[in-house]
């Protein structure tokens, strides 16, 4: 996603009370907080507008999503599969057809990811519903609808474009952003010359 | 108005049973560096690049009731009429790559005895029976409620049964003890004069650090620590080790993903043998392009960035991978290793995948790497109260 004035339906994230305190924290040490700073895979939905690009593959019965970032990709399942028996990155995603349009319900998120750079975050009860549509041969529309009862006092919702890579030699390339955290997440366990 | 348009291609030949002949495999090397982690740390680490120790297997398929004489397994076609690869295959086993000598047999690690390498040493395959003994071993070795040595055995014994895939104890069906089928005698081809050169100079470095900073090596930062210990191995051609032995196979219009657990590394393959990065552009993981030959999905990649240094092997190998379906169950996994710099012949390894039904996880290496912070910890605290030089 370009930079531009929102993305948020409303303008407004409904925080409670503590967890606005929480969200400022996090955006006064964002340089150091931010997971996307440490390389971790960034979650969903952050990993689909994060300025690096990602391909989608149609399998017959699993859609792959694979993103520039830190090498993260999900599995969007189409057919029937059992719960994860734990939470994870990218949490677990199960899709379905609406007409043309492909709705994802994403749950089973671990904690530790946010929205954005500034600091956005949600708790483990995150539940977020993702509406792909094609409006035209180069756009996505891409809503989200975003719960946490823990963080949130009502679900709020997403909306964006997102733009197809059409210059004729795009391509995903690899960014293994690992050595670049390294820094940040070591250094202080440097030995002292 | 939107389409998914599927354009189903004209049907190819039915792969024939006949081609089914399994062979498969894992390394089987010495722990050495997890090993030394754990003395010294005493830390939880993922080594996800050490192929450690004895134990691994692929799971038994059963081509005869899938396939009763006489009848012909066809290859399953997704919609657009390819060869379906589609699914979860695993690959565990503790076939190592290379045929193990005699000399590999008399290793130790402290006073444990490796002894995988003598079961497999100098034979081209095992019997029915030596192949129920080495699992039986490979099971009791791994044990993780063995309580039958001191301290640092024990510790040698970390990587235990609770990482384990069972089925890691086990060599692959043919029970042959090598990966590599090619050359014949099941181990890597002779390295060239430059590679020579280049083992020597790298064992000369590690001796060097060995001398001045114990056998662990220096660990004034994590740069100085293994790659498997950052999370930046990757995982290509792909081999058997300790645990996340799964790749899952996604097919699309024109692409095929190929998503291997370990590191969670996603390949997308593009199948119209167009190459899609620049020369001059040099990743990890390489660049991949795939094409049909008949059933069998034929994967090319180049472009790598030499860093991973697959077995020496330099930043312009040329690895060929191909994956066919034998039967309802299992996938023949094969790939070719061409570095003229590094090796005086290509050589190929084979060895089944089996269909796995047991799901295919997040492997978050580096999100959760509490092992390397460990080890820098360890070698700090270390330092504080013995000086400078930590203790080998």
């Amino acid at each position: 996603m370009p930079a531009g004035q929102g993305i948020v339906v409303g303008n407004e994230i409904p925080y409670k009370a503590s967890a606005l305190a929480r969200k400022q924290a996090n955006f006064a040490n964002r340089f150091t907080l931010d997971p996307e700073a440490k390389c971790y895979m960034p979650g969903i939905p952050r990993a689909t507008y994060m300025p690096f690009p990602f391909q989608i593959v149609q399998g017959t019965s699993k859609i792959m999503m694979v993103y520039e970032f830190a090498g993260a990709n999900r599995i969007i399942h189409l057919d029937s599969v059992p719960p994860p028996p734990a939470n994870s990155w990218m949490g677990h995603s199960t899709g379905r057809w609406d007409g043309d349009t492909l709705v994802v319900d994403v749950t089973s998120q671990v904690d530790q990811t946010w929205f954005d750079r500034a600091g956005n975050f949600h708790s483990d009860l995150l539940h977020v519903v993702e509406r792909f549509s094609l409006p035209d041969r180069d756009h996505l529309q891409y809503d989200i609808a975003v719960e946490d009862p823990e963080v949130f006092t009502r679900p709020w919702r997403m909306a964006m474009p997102l733009y197809r890579r059409v210059e004729p030699n795009a391509v995903r390339l690899e960014f293994k952003c690992v050595e670049f955290s390294e820094e940040l997440l070591y250094g202080h366990l440097r030995k002292k010359p | 108005m939107v389409t998914y348009a599927r354009s189903p291609k004209a049907s190819r030949p039915a792969l024939a049973a006949a081609l089914a002949r399994a062979i498969a495999e894992a390394p089987v090397r010495r722990p050495s560096r997890c090993f030394g982690v754990f003395v010294w740390a005493v830390a939880v680490i993922m080594c996800p690049g050490h192929e450690v120790g004895a134990a691994g297997l692929l799971r038994q398929r059963q081509p005869a009731s899938r396939t009763p004489a006489g009848r012909t397994w066809t290859v399953p076609r997704t919609p657009d009429g390819d060869p379906d690869l589609q699914g979860v295959w695993k690959y565990a086993t503790s076939t190592p790559l290379e045929r193990p000598t005699q000399r590999d047999c008399n290793q130790t690690i402290g006073d444990v005895r490796i002894v995988a390498p003598c079961a497999l040493a100098d034979k081209e395959s095992l019997t029915e029976e030596e192949a129920a003994e080495f699992e039986r071993r490979s099971r009791q070795g791994s044990n993780a409620d063995r309580r039958d040595g001191n301290l640092e055995n024990e510790l040698f014994r970390a990587y235990n049964n609770f990482w384990y895939d069972d089925e890691r104890v086990k060599l692959i069906k043919s029970h042959r003890t090598s990966l590599i089928v090619d050359p014949a005698h099941g181990k890597l081809p002779a390295l060239t004069a430059t590679a020579i050169k280049d083992a020597q100079n790298r064992e000369a470095a590690r001796a060097d650090l060995a001398r001045r900073y114990g056998e662990n090596g220096r660990m004034d930062g994590p740069e100085d620590r293994p790659l498997s210990e950052r999370c930046l191995s990757v995982r290509i051609p792909v081999l058997p080790a300790v645990y996340n032995n799964n790749i899952q196979i996604v097919q699309g219009q024109g692409y095929v993903v190929i998503v291997n657990e370990m590191i969670h590394d996603a390949r997308v393959i593009p199948l119209d043998g167009q190459r899609r990065v620049g020369r001059a552009i040099r990743q990890w993981i390489g660049d991949s392009v795939g094409h049909w030959e008949g059933s069998t999905l034929v994967v090319e990649t180049t472009n790598f960035n030499g860093k991973a240094g697959f077995r020496g092997a330099t930043a312009n190998m040329r690895l060929t991978e191909r994956f066919a379906r034998i039967d309802g169950d299992a996938l023949r996994y094969r790939f070719t290793v061409d570095d003229p710099a590094t090796w005086v012949r290509p050589w190929t390894a084979e060895f089944p995948m089996t269909k796995s039904t047991e799901g295919f996880f997040e492997f978050a290496c580096h999100e959760g790497n509490y092992g390397i912070a460990g080890v820098l910890r360890g070698a700090r605290a270390a330092e504080s109260v013995q000086g400078a030089k930590p203790r080998p």
